[in-house]
């Protein structure tokens, strides 16, 4: 279960991804969160800061213009 | 040890601030350390109080288009880029490098730099710099 969900709507790049930076810097290994955007970039964007910084990206849904990312800190 | 890649911008645009600004702090949250090479025009973006313009508009609009782009930035959650630069700066991940020489060629004097900058150096210094890395001008 995510321990909170982050809404990134209305964001651009590069919020998205450096807002979810800040947010995996506060939590303990395995703890899981959900981001949510609606920036078409952040699909390819947020799994590259992933790939680069180590956690992982458990699931990517889209429901709609919504992306949304379950990501688990490493 | 974090991959490098080193920047070199010569231009004073908003679009040259707003890429080496986009850049940098990406690169913080991606833990890629980013060195920044300020020459020639660039060394402008690195003065305090200088308002970059838009280098792509006609020039009647270029203040006023970095106004537009600034306020359109704001929108996308872009609200205080230098803000978010100091961030990167202060996290060690993004560096500002004055060109020592272009700074004297351009009249440019020490207490002109912003605070957040690193001394001036040399090309020797950046290209020792660039060695092990990946250089992209700007």
């Amino acid at each position: 279960m995510a321990v909170k969900t982050l809404d990134y709507s209305g964001l651009k790049c590069p919020m998205p991804v450096l807002k979810t930076k800040k947010e995996l810097k506060n939590l303990t290994s395995g703890q899981v969160i959900e981001v949510i955007s609606d920036d078409v970039g952040a699909k390819k964007d947020i799994p590259a800061l992933l790939n680069k910084i180590g956690d992982e990206l458990v699931e990517l849904k889209e429901e709609g213009s919504k992306l949304i990312f379950i990501i688990k800190k490493a | 040890m974090a991959e490098t890649i080193n920047y070199i911008v010569k231009d004073k645009s908003f679009e040259k601030f707003a890429m080496m600004m986009l850049l940098g702090t990406t690169g913080d949250a991606m833990d890629i350390h980013s060195n920044f090479f300020f020459t020639f025009w660039g060394l402008n973006l690195l003065t305090k109080k200088f308002k970059p313009k838009v280098a792509g508009m006609p020039t009647p609009m270029k203040g006023m288009g970095a106004k537009i782009f600034r306020k359109r930035m704001a929108k996308f959650g872009i609200e205080d880029p230098m803000g978010m630069i100091k961030d990167a700066v202060e996290n060690g991940n993004m560096k500002l490098f004055p060109c020592q020489m272009t700074m004297d060629l351009m009249k440019i004097k020490a207490e002109d730099i912003i605070d957040i900058a690193e001394e001036p150096v040399g090309a020797a210094t950046f290209l020792e710099m660039c060695a092990d890395g990946k250089i992209v001008s700007l």
